[in-house]
């Protein structure tokens, strides 16, 4: 019985709580993700890239001398009207093609490929990692874990509960859900719908970039960071159902809690395989993955 | 849910496939190997197979993308597929070439099917995002089996000779294997094009314009689908399997999402829906990466704003663009 416990203590409930810290990540990028196809409909296979673009924008403000919580509240802030351009200026240009899926998924993977080769140009390929601004160490249940993972895990726990209030809770998320069911009959109601969509794509953005100061003193920032990760965000928004948020978190707290644990028996390097392999599953049995999509039900 | 994916109108009953512009090619190709030729110029002689390899590739994407209006993210699985296989066969089997290509060309069918199965379940973005996690899977295997040399990759193939009748070109003869590589290329291409003639292929066609008339046609699109995603894994496979001949190694980098990726780049580039566009569209961005490559290393930037224009401007590409000047 003893020993039972504390293989429960020192073996599974270390890689449970690595698992969650490495879930409230993903879950914020899956978030975005599904928050922007939800309603528009779009791929967006850049949205690592902006991931990463929050993170140097962090690096960046931390360089000019702003300091960290400054910094986390200042990237949202910027990406804003970043995100909001970038929809206006190119997602819109293919936006009302017949062929909106496949267009807007390949103009966000160009813009993938020249933001990060703009990384490579303006900060270089190595890793540059930031002070964690957390130092420490906090004993929790007998395990010792750093302060500020468990921080991150506080604060993803927030902004989900955030991005859900705002969701279904205030007249924006109505119209962002009224629009993502029935856009036109939304548009004749009087929301601007165009306007709609590229709030909630600089929205989706914006969550990207916060996730990417959060995560920068946990897995330091480098040109191909969001690459690694996006890979994570598109099989937990894919098992959770495209376009659905619950299934966004509950998706996102299973594969990683998968992959954390089944490292435990396999070697690490087949639970990447495995994640994705759930992620085909359920692409072939259940196409629209656990839950329903943003505005339908 | 609405399927998006059904494309805009198709361009009339007229196939959108240029044999002109497929003749123009290789006039144009035996004109630069000959050039290639006379100066003694080994390397471009080299990457211009290599480009032709890869334009193998985006010719399989194009016949998913363009013909049957399926967006694959996922062809590298096939491509790399090729690339080790053909490695094994040629290292460690012992095979010569043209056996190698068969036996290639065969597995690739059967794992066209095999992932043709799984994929074609889901429509539109999901079959997308289904091939693009098949790939993925793949390249991570590949990449942590020590056998198959990890992440070094396949090294060692030998250089192996490539038998025509009475003659024989060894691998290593730059202008002699770029010809080959050119008269497989085409070959397949030809093929390609005289499928799709066929009142089959012209069904195939038909799932691009509306797979749901189709079938109220009373054809199934299943089949379609399947048959042109076999193809496109043949196709791929066998492209793939002329790499390692050409360099003598097969690097995991072969099944990446980076492959893939730029194989759909190449595609959009030449012109979706032409077949032949896909090796304009390759020859074309691996002589825009060594141009550029020769001022900056940050040549992805540029290839990235163009393929941006390219999708928001010209959806059609470049043979497209051609297509409706005339």
């Amino acid at each position: 019985m003893n020993a039972l416990l504390e293989t429960l203590q020192f073996v599974y409930a270390p890689q449970v709580v690595n698992g969650l810290s490495l879930g409230v990540a993903v879950i914020l990028m899956a978030l975005g993700l599904t928050i922007i196809f939800g309603l528009l409909d779009v791929i967006n296979m850049a949205h690592g890239e902006f991931y990463a673009l929050g993170a140097y924008l962090g690096m960046s403000l931390l360089g000019i001398g702003v300091g960290f919580w400054t910094a986390l509240v200042l990237v949202p802030l910027i990406m804003l009207p970043i995100g909001y351009l970038t929809e206006r200026a190119l997602i819109q240009r293919v936006f009302h093609h017949k062929d909106r899926h496949i267009l807007t998924l390949l103009l966000t993977f160009g813009m993938a490929i020249v933001l990060e080769d703009l990384f490579k140009l303006a900060f270089g390929p190595n890793p540059l990692r930031p002070d964690t601004p957390i130092a420490g160490a906090t004993e929790l249940f007998g395990m010792i874990f750093p302060t500020y993972r468990l921080f991150l895990m506080g604060v993803g726990v927030v902004i989900v509960a955030a991005v859900w209030w705002v969701v279904y809770r205030t007249r924006l998320g109505a119209m962002v859900r009224a629009a993502a069911y029935d856009r036109h009959m939304t548009a004749s109601l009087g929301v601007p719908v165009l306007r709609v969509y590229a709030g909630t794509f600089a929205f989706g953005v914006a969550l990207a970039g916060l996730a990417g100061v959060l995560l920068a003193p946990v897995y330091s920032v480098f040109p191909t960071m969001g690459k690694d990760f996006i890979l994570m965000a598109f099989s937990v928004v894919i098992v959770g159902g495209l376009g659905s948020i619950k299934g966004a978190i509950i998706a996102g707290l299973l594969l990683t809690q998968v992959q954390a644990l089944s490292s435990l028996y396999i070697s690490p390097v087949w639970s990447d395989p495995l994640v994705f392999g759930i992620m085909v599953l359920v692409l072939m049995f259940r196409p629209q993955g656990l839950f329903g999509r943003l505005g339908h039900g | 849910m609405a399927d998006y994916i059904a494309v805009q109108a198709a361009p009339g009953p007229r196939s959108r496939l240029r044999p002109g512009l497929a003749a123009v090619f290789v006039a144009l190709a035996l004109a630069g190997g000959l050039a290639g030729w006379l100066t003694g110029n080994v390397f471009y002689l080299r990457l211009a197979t290599e480009a032709l390899i890869f334009g193998g590739l985006a010719m399989a994407v194009d016949l998913l993308l363009g013909i049957a209006g399926l967006l694959s993210l996922g062809q590298a699985l096939f491509f790399g597929f090729g690339a080790y296989l053909a490695g094994l066969l040629l290292r460690d089997a012992g095979l010569s070439f043209w056996p190698t290509l068969a036996l290639v060309a065969l597995a690739g069918a059967v794992l066209g099917a095999v992932a043709g199965l799984i994929a074609i379940r889901a429509r539109g973005v999901y079959f997308a995002l289904i091939t693009f996690g098949l790939a993925q899977i793949a390249a991570k295997a590949v990449y942590n089996v020590q056998a198959l040399g990890a992440s070094d990759g396949l090294m060692g193939v030998p250089v192996v000779a490539v038998g025509l009748g009475p003659w024989s070109v060894p691998a290593s003869d730059p202008l002699g294997f770029f010809l080959v590589v050119l008269a497989i290329v085409m070959i397949m291409y030809g093929l390609l094009s005289y499928l799709l003639n066929t009142p089959f292929g012209r069904n195939m066609q038909a799932l691009r314009a509306n797979a749901q008339r189709l079938s109220f046609l009373g054809f199934d699109p299943w089949r379609y689908k399947l048959a042109a995603f076999v193809a496109a894994a043949v196709l791929a496979a066998v492209a793939g399997a002329l790499y390692p001949v050409l360099r003598g190694f097969a690097s995991p980098e072969l099944l990446y999402f980076q492959t893939s990726g730029n194989a759909v780049i190449t595609v959009v580039l030449g012109g979706v829906g032409t077949l032949i566009g896909s090796l304009y569209g390759s020859v074309i961005l691996f002589g825009l990466k060594s141009v550029i490559g020769t001022y900056t290393e940050h040549h992805l930037i540029v290839i990235g704003l163009l393929f941006m224009i390219a999708v928001i401007f010209f959806p059609a590409g470049l043979v497209g663009a051609l297509r409706r000047r005339k």
